[in-house]
């Protein structure tokens, strides 16, 4: 997906119709990220909400020369989550979930009538490897940088970026069909 | 690297996750900005993350993005409180202008008012100013009067009642034979009865002939009760009936009121 540049740039001006349209094109993904943090939907919600208002009000920190807009609103997505987890409150109400990881979600959920994709999406999970799953958990959804992922699972960085990579292949079919591999 | 090696290698994947360093960061975003197959390759890495992490997703409230905007509309409406201040400036500024244009209107109808009050005032000190006038005519006929009829020219003489027609009335003639002037003081007279009026005669006794003088009525009246009356034959009595209205040729007798004769002058 080509990234909006001209509704990041109307954003940045202030265009709240503009900050809508990209709330659509990306208010799933990030809330995904977020449940797959906090795993409870209230709380998921609520640090969707505030995420958004981080990047409404610092969209003018996000320089399209330097990276990608969903890297920049990932990267608010997760840490506004994980601030969300280490709170009292959070850490009083939720106890011993943290084997819990994006596949369990998926297979427990009830996602076929909402999300592009959902039954290739599903399979690709089902066909992936346990090592596969923990890179993808870790890089992707808990948002490790590649040295702490690399020891976390005691692998070398370029095993870990090239095995990443491979764990993917499947899902790029899923999402782009067959001629793009 | 080449393209393909940078491809290969897998950092594209973890440029999108966010979990290159920094450097390591910047330093593709250069390759990928000068290169259309490493941009293509992030946007189908990017795609299939988005993908993934969107299957993830319970299903999301609508509410959450109803709350985000009441959120940063909250923001937005602090900004616009400086156009809200600007709003009660022209607001201030209206109701300035409408007290301004109250007060000029008041200020006009003081004006008004104040002078309508000056003009009734103009107006009283001219009445006051032509009854002092008045009075003060009437006080200078007076004192004239008294003047003439304290000075030796005029006789006084009394006119007692015709008792048998009038026993209460009085009056008296005050005569100036020279200048045939003489003043009658009819205040003692019973009103004259509606349609009659009083007559005033001249007298010459021998033989008797009565010349009229004239009706006592306003236009003799000096004031109230006083009346003067000039170029009359000469007499030697005067005498006052009471004749319908407008007056007669001749005295009627039967209506004499009063009647006196002049008293010879001492020699």
């Amino acid at each position: 997906m080509e990234q909006p540049n001209e509704l990041i740039i109307s954003m940045q001006k202030g265009d709240e119709r503009a900050f809508s349209k990209l709330y659509t094109m990306y208010s799933e993904a990030i809330y995904g990220i977020i449940y797959s943090i906090v795993l409870d939907e209230a709380i998921a919600e609520e640090v969707l909400q505030d995420a958004f208002i981080k990047i409404w009000n610092n969209s003018n920190s996000y320089d399209i020369t330097k990276g990608r807009f969903f890297t920049w609103i990932l990267n608010i997505a997760r840490n506004t989550a994980i601030d969300k987890t280490r709170s009292k409150s959070y850490k009083n109400s939720k106890k011993n979930l943290s084997t819990t990881n994006f596949v369990d979600i998926l297979q427990s959920g009830d996602n076929l009538n909402k999300a592009t994709n959902a039954i290739g999406v599903r399979k690709f999970v089902e066909k992936l490897k346990p090592t596969c799953i923990k890179i993808i958990e870790l890089l992707f959804f808990k948002g490790f940088t590649q040295k702490d992922a690399a020891e976390n699972l005691e692998m070398p960085l370029g095993t870990l970026k090239t095995r990443n990579r491979n764990c993917l292949k499947d899902l790029r079919l899923v999402v782009l069909g067959p001629q793009q591999i | 690297m080449t393209e393909v090696e940078i491809i290969e290698s897998g950092k594209l994947e973890l440029y999108v996750c966010g979990a290159l360093p920094e450097s390591e960061a910047l330093e593709l975003q250069q390759s990928i900005a000068s290169s259309m197959a490493l941009q293509k390759e992030v946007e189908i890495i990017e795609a299939s993350y988005i993908s993934l992490a969107e299957n993830v997703a319970p299903p999301l409230s609508a509410v959450v993005w109803t709350y985000i905007l009441d959120a940063i509309g909250k923001v937005k409406s602090i900004d616009s409180g400086t156009s809200s201040s600007t709003n009660w400036a022209a607001i201030t500024g209206w109701a300035a202008a409408i007290a301004a244009i109250c007060g000029l209107f008041w200020m006009l109808n003081q004006n008004n008012e104040l002078e309508r009050d000056v003009q009734i005032t103009t107006t009283e000190n001219t009445e006051l100013q032509e009854t002092l006038t008045d009075a003060e005519e009437r006080q200078l006929l007076t004192e004239g009067i008294l003047a003439d009829i304290r000075s030796d020219n005029f006789k006084t003489v009394p006119l007692p009642a015709n008792p048998a027609v009038a026993p209460e009335a009085f009056a008296k003639a005050y005569y100036n034979s020279d200048d045939n002037i003489a003043y009658i003081d009819a205040a003692k007279l019973p009103p004259a009865p509606k349609g009659k009026v009083y007559q005033v005669w001249a007298l010459k006794m021998q033989p008797l002939t009565p010349n009229s003088m004239g009706l006592l009525e306003d236009l003799t009246a000096l004031k109230p009760g006083l009346y003067k009356f000039e170029n009359f034959p000469e007499a030697e009595g005067f005498g006052i009936t009471l004749e319908p209205e407008g007056g007669s040729e001749s005295p009627t007798l039967t209506q004499l009121y009063v009647l006196g004769t002049v008293a010879p002058s001492a020699p």
